[in-house]
């Protein structure tokens, strides 16, 4: 009965056609509006490794003088160089990484390829584990290699096929970053967790990963300069690069990776005795006031979703309830202009409960033909904010999940609007229908 | 006016008179605020920066290995654009409004030693004149003069500025009330060893590179330093008219003097300013799509209700025509009592959209919705209605009072 109700429905489609066109039409904007927000808001507050949320964790230390202006009581967004080395050297945790970023330059020597530059980061061979890179060739360089400052490096799919013939294994090949030559351990594949938790700091949130990876001792000894943010209470002691390594200025990023989360707690009470030792060395004059982040807090302590992102989910979805209630009115006036025809299934046996089911499939049809369209108009809308904000790319990409939602949200709109109507439809009193006609 | 019956129809048969009130409540609780944010992003991204925008472009590079001679690289590449017909005025610059990458500083203060204040502004500097190459507008003392400009190697000792020029906006926060402030010093933040810089001049309005929505934007000071850097950025300002041209001479006669160094990038305020407000334009593009389907969707709502009323009543509108009512009493009330049901929806969507307002406040950094946003939406709302019902009323009107003979 089910399908002969459906066929019906599809067929009613074709009565009253500008009523059904407003209908649909109401229906998939509401439903592409909402699909649309609710996409980028799901992509920006997604959480790209959920497996590890308690194991990865971000300590900040509060090394500010003891007179800081402008004090909001929270200790600054990095480290200082001098501390995340420190603390990467002492191997605290079961794996750990200091970070910073660079642009390094790119010079292939090849006559149709000029110089040009790209995005980086310098850090420890951990990064990779912590953060699940996958190796399309070759693996992460050594601690050995860590340690004495080699010039390995570890580049993007993209920045190997730019540079070498696709498809070939450039592990072993030679690249010149920055006026040097690095030796090539590692290809990783394409590979961007959105959003880009590693780099909250200094790098656009849903970028892209970075095209080049070097140990940051050896960054730090060819003196690559940081690209990213640099917050200095106090002036550094010697000019130049030499002058930042030993400042008291934060711009260096870091990340530990516990076994299991019940040691959060110890590994907490290591960066107090670290504190309360430099304390003795006279640094960190003020109480110690150090925090730790898991990934989730991370995300959440950097406001990674903005505001407009939520303004505009929560404006989509009135939209949405606006939509329904003119849905609502519409299949009212539709349903309401045959009792005739109700009325003489009435009589013919069928129950109330059959003409609800009947009425309510109909509407159900629309949400159906409702939710096609709604799709296409939210791929077309993630399409052109994509082509106004280059930058939002990865976030604005339709996914199973918001496929299904779109299908289901319009569906249950449908049916939700059409509650009233067909509630109507099954007052018809058959009697009064036939003896009028 | 025929109001009572027209209330006692509607209190028959309540659910569509309703679903009509309802729809227009949201609607005008919705665009009410959509409208207010709408303004407010979009008079964000219109704000001047105080520069010569239409004239003026940049040009950036950055050495992929060591350049020797910084100095005479910047000396070379000024003269050779200098030489290019058509530019008015060029300077090295170490930042340019909405450029979005700044230098700030923080607690600036006029008195010494005082370390709490959180004054914080942009720090523009350049070996030339911003005045003549961003086209300033100075409202008080000079332009730096050249045996001010300091010479700055990052890589060696850091120089200080002696003298600096600021904004109006910056001027007002450091010194609230004076009428002149040239002459006057504040430091650079509240350390003992702060040496004191004095204003020689005050510009009316110069954008920080990040442009930050309210006044904060306008907190900038220029110093005059030549800064010793790889890192070259040109701000070159040409003659009206003749800035495309320019540009891709500049670009030219810049790669043609060193191969050391990659042109990161070159462009004008136009670009600069679609870049920065990428966001703020999405939102209220988003926002006015929204606001144009809502009133579209409200309006397709009235029609379809008030069609099907027109078509169940055919009868009685035939039957009161031919008792003598004319056709502009039949328009009159479907009008009327489209009136009825839209001001009951605005009344109900006024204090929706108060309270929608209300929750937008909380959760996000909305200032409270003045009243004529409100004033303004509910004159919307009665508008959409009249127009909407319009056409349903004028086929009522052209019932013929034949009609009522007739027996259905």
């Amino acid at each position: 009965m089910f399908r002969y109700y459906l066929s019906l429905g599809f067929r009613s489609l074709r009565r009253n056609p500008v009523l059904t066109a407003l209908m649909v039409l109401t229906l998939s904007v509401g439903v592409a509006a909402s699909i649309t927000t609710l996409t980028i808001l799901h992509a920006m507050s997604g959480n790209p490794l959920p497996h590890k949320n308690e194991q990865l964790l971000v300590p900040l230390l509060d090394n500010l003088p003891a007179d800081n202006g402008n004090d909001d009581g929270e200790p600054p967004e990095q480290l200082t160089f001098m501390d995340a080395m420190k603390l990467w050297e002492q191997k605290a945790a079961s794996r750990q990484t200091p970070l910073y970023g660079l642009s390094p330059a790119i010079d292939s020597g090849r006559a149709d390829l000029p110089p040009f530059f790209t995005e980086g980061v310098a850090i420890g061979r951990d990064f990779f584990a912590m953060f699940e890179a996958p190796f399309l060739y070759g693996d992460a360089w050594s601690a050995e290699e860590d340690a004495r400052a080699a010039k390995v490096a570890v580049i993007s799919r993209s920045l190997a096929d730019r540079l070498f013939d696709s498809g070939s294994n450039p592990v072993g090949k030679t690249v010149r970053i920055s006026d040097n030559d690095f030796s090539i351990v590692g290809v990783l594949d394409s590979w961007n967790p959105v959003p880009k938790v590693y780099r909250l700091i200094g790098s656009e949130r849903f970028d892209t990963s970075e095209d080049v990876f070097v140990p940051i001792r050896t960054a730090v000894a060819l003196e690559f300069d940081r690209n990213g943010s640099m917050d200095c209470s106090s002036e550094p002691p010697a000019p130049g690069f030499q002058g930042y390594l030993q400042s008291e200025c934060n711009w260096v990023q870091y990340w530990a990776e516990l076994d299991a989360a019940s040691s959060r707690s110890r590994y907490a009470d290591y960066l107090l005795a670290y504190v309360n030792e430099q304390k003795a060395l006279g640094r960190f004059v003020r109480p110690p006031n150090n925090r730790l982040y898991n990934v989730g807090e991370w995300l959440d302590s950097r406001g990674v979703v903005d505001d407009d992102t939520r303004t505009s989910t929560w404006l989509s979805f009135a939209f949405l309830l606006v939509c329904l209630v003119n849905t609502v009115g519409l299949l009212l006036a539709k349903f309401s202009a045959r009792p005739g025809e109700i009325g003489v299934r009435r009589a013919l046996g069928a129950t109330r409960a059959d003409v609800f089911r009947q009425y309510l499939t109909e509407a159900a049809v629309i949400g159906v033909v409702g939710a096609l369209i709604g799709l296409v108009l939210t791929w077309s809308a993630l399409a052109y904010i994509r082509s106004l904000d280059a930058s939002l790319a990865l976030v604005t990409r339709l996914d199973g999940t918001m496929l299904v939602t779109a299908v289901a949200v319009s569906i249950a709109a449908s049916l939700l609007a059409g509650l009233l109507p067909t509630w109507r439809a099954c007052q018809v009193v058959p009697a009064l229908q036939l003896k009028s006609q | 006016m025929e109001v009572r019956p027209i209330l006692s129809a509607m209190l028959r048969n309540k659910t569509a008179p309703l679903l009509i009130a309802a729809q227009v409540a949201l609607t005008l609780a919705i665009i009410c605020n959509a409208l207010y944010i709408i303004r407010d992003r979009l008079s964000t991204a219109a704000r001047p920066t105080g520069a010569d925008e239409t004239n003026l472009f940049e040009i950036r590079f950055y050495p992929h290995r060591p350049i020797a001679d910084i100095r005479g690289m910047q000396i070379r590449d000024l003269e050779a654009l200098r030489a290019i017909p058509g530019v008015r005025s060029v300077a090295w610059v170490n930042q340019i409004p909405l450029g979005q990458s700044s230098w700030n500083i923080g607690g600036l203060t006029t008195e010494p030693g005082k370390r709490d204040s959180n004054i914080q502004a942009t720090y523009y500097f350049s070996g030339g004149s911003l005045i003549d190459t961003f086209g300033l507008r100075l409202i008080e003392g000079r332009d730096f003069q050249s045996s001010e400009v300091v010479e700055s190697d990052p890589r060696k000792e850091r120089a200080e500025p002696q003298v600096m020029i600021i904004t109006r906006a910056l001027a007002e926060l450091l010194f609230p009330g004076a009428a002149s402030v040239v002459g006057k010093s504040f430091y650079l933040g509240g350390s003992d060893d702060a040496k004191p810089v004095r204003i020689v001049g005050v510009v009316e309005r110069l954008q920080s590179p990040s442009a930050p929505a309210g006044a904060r934007a306008e907190l900038s000071m220029i110093a005059p330093i030549t800064y010793l850097d790889g890192y070259t950025r040109y701000a070159v300002r040409a003659e009206p008219g003749q800035r495309e041209r320019v540009m891709a001479e500049a670009e030219k006669a810049l790669l043609a003097l060193s191969n050391d160094r990659v042109l990161l990038g070159k462009g004008g305020f136009d670009e600069l300013r679609a870049r920065r407000y990428s966001g703020e334009r999405i939102m209220a593009g988003l926002l006015i799509a929204v606001t144009g389907f809502l009133l579209l969707i409200t309006a397709s709502g009235i029609v379809g209700i008030a069609s099907l009323w027109v078509n169940q009543r055919r009868k009685q509108i035939g039957v009161r025509r031919a008792l003598g009512g004319r056709r502009v009493d039949i328009l009159r009330y479907f009008v009327t009592e489209n009136a009825i049901i839209t001001t009951a929806g605005v009344l109900v969507g006024l204090s929706l959209a108060l309270a929608l307002n209300h929750v937008l406040v909380g959760a996000i950094e909305l200032p409270r919705l003045p009243l004529i946003y409100l004033g303004l939406g509910a004159l919307v709302m009665w508008l959409l209605g009249l127009l909407a019902v319009s056409g349903p009323a004028w086929r009522a009107a052209q019932v013929s009072p034949a009609i009522a003979t007739r027996s259905v």
